[in-house]
């Protein structure tokens, strides 16, 4: 080479390469450690903030082209274990680094079902998951996840089942078949707080979530008890879903909960039989409130036949990647890694108590 | 982005407790005036928690009143332990903020009323 190259003119290189979703550059945003300058090589890991994060191909290949025409022989570009999102204050669950929240203003809208497929797609996209259902009084996850383990007791902490590689917990596994829990607010308290102190979660990248519909005991619990991520609000196109929805919204903003974005379920209907799309409730209503409301919009998901049948029998369509419903539930877990990623990056900032 | 505070310090000197925010503005409070105003349900209905006398003399070798301890509630409040027993107060950020005693702050909520 006839000039050296030094780190300052590979850092200039790699400040051509954006992050899509950052809107910056890779640079500025922190994801460049352990850079190495030699004569012919140079070698830099690359520490995204997301461990699913969907563009991590693209800047990989993108970060080696650029010191490429440097003129560097040889660039090895290491992937980095994304730093954990140190969560401000308290927090009961220390190894969790992202808790997502899913939630709605009103019930029936297909909260349960997306939550465990979200889960379901994060875990295929590579990130350890674990899904808690919060939902006391009507709980689900373990009929959505097929979950015929039961939890047990070790060393003092609670061992939870694992469904499709997911850690689950959830109260129908304290619950004898057709028994109901008749509990008042300050019992729900206490049960949050043991779903996620004296479960032994591990260390987890994401951990969703299912809230029960409402802006009760149990939201308020959970905001309260842990640093949350962000919430994902599920409704559907309805005008009286989405009003009920923006309570959701103002709730979490009140609590100083990020919103991750909306999810629109039951979107729309493909007849098995002809192939005929039939917009049942509406369509476009969330993203519309979405654009409103100023919040990222995740995606749509089909009402279908095989999404409440694979539901029912506990096999959750996210496992398969090659319908149109596995797809939807991928793209729609692409866009909420992408939107956890812009909000770790905006929260990075520690609250210090001396 | 809301207002959040990036540092507090409990213990800031002068029976105070600063909180830094993240706009930049650092508050002071001192502890008796934040004591007086805990949101919570009993002390909302309670008569106010007198300000000491500066100077005033404690009784009988009762210490002065100050935080134990805080920690963060969520990530939209703080809750802070007094020294006299009472922690069921939830400080919300923007609460907080409100609260805040320096001469601006005061100027400009006297100006909006």
């Amino acid at each position: 080479m006839s000039s050296r190259i030094g780190p300052q003119d590979v850092l200039n290189a790699l400040r051509t390469v954006k992050d899509p979703d950052l809107g910056r550059d890779i640079v500025t945003l922190g994801f460049i450690k352990e850079l190495e300058v030699g004569d012919s090589r140079v070698s830099f890991a690359l520490q995204l903030t997301t461990p699913a994060c969907p563009v991590r191909d693209q800047l990989v290949a993108q970060a080696r082209a650029a010191v490429m025409a440097l003129g560097v022989a040889e660039v090895e570009v290491r992937l980095a274990a994304p730093a954990p999102a140190r969560a401000p204050g308290r927090t009961l669950i220390p190894q969790v680094k992202h808790t997502i929240a899913v939630a709605s203003g009103k019930g029936g809208v297909g909260k349960s079902t997306v939550a465990a497929n979200l889960a379901v797609a994060l875990h295929r996209m590579g990130a350890k998951v674990g899904l808690l259902d919060t939902d006391v009084y009507g709980p689900s996850v373990p009929i959505l996840m097929g979950g015929n383990d039961a939890p047990y007791v070790a060393e003092g902490k609670i061992e939870p089942p694992v469904a499709y590689g997911i850690k689950i917990m959830s109260m129908a596994f304290f619950l004898p078949k057709d028994e109901a829990v008749i509990w008042r607010g300050p019992m729900l308290h206490k049960t949050i707080q043991q779903f996620l102190g004296d479960v032994r979660w591990g260390e987890l990248d994401y951990l969703i979530i299912d809230m029960p519909p409402g802006t009760g005991d149990i939201q308020l619990s959970l905001s309260q008890s842990i640093p949350l991520t962000g919430a994902v609000i599920v409704s559907t196109p309805q005008d009286l879903a989405l009003s009920v929805a923006s309570k959701a919204i103002a709730m979490f903003q009140k609590l100083n909960v990020p919103i991750l974005g909306i999810v629109e379920n039951m979107s729309y209907y493909l007849c098995p039989k002809c192939g005929d799309r039939a917009e049942i409730f509406g369509h476009g209503g969330a993203a519309e409130a979405a654009k409103k409301l100023n919040i990222a919009f995740l995606g749509e998901i089909p009402l279908d036949l095989s999404i409440r049948e694979q539901s029912d029998s506990g096999k959750p369509v996210a496992l398969d990647d090659s319908t149109i419903y596995g797809i939807a539930f991928q793209e729609v877990a692409g866009e909420l890694a992408a939107q956890i990623s812009i909000g770790s990056y905006q929260t990075t900032e520690d609250i210090r108590i001396e | 982005m809301p207002l959040t505070p990036t540092k507090i310090k409990l213990a800031a000197g002068n029976n105070t407790l600063a909180v830094h925010w993240s706009d930049g503005h650092e508050s002071s409070y001192p502890y008796r005036y934040l004591r007086g105003k805990c949101p919570c349900a009993t002390c909302d209905e309670a008569a106010p928690v007198p300000e000491q006398a500066v100077g005033g003399l404690p009784i009988l070798g009762q210490k002065p009143l100050h935080p134990e301890r805080a920690e963060l509630v969520g990530r939209y409040a703080l809750q802070i332990y007094w020294s006299d027993g009472h922690s069921s107060g939830i400080y919300a950020f923007p609460y907080l903020r409100s609260l805040c005693p320096c001469p601006e702050c005061t100027a400009a909520r006297s100006a909006g009323l």
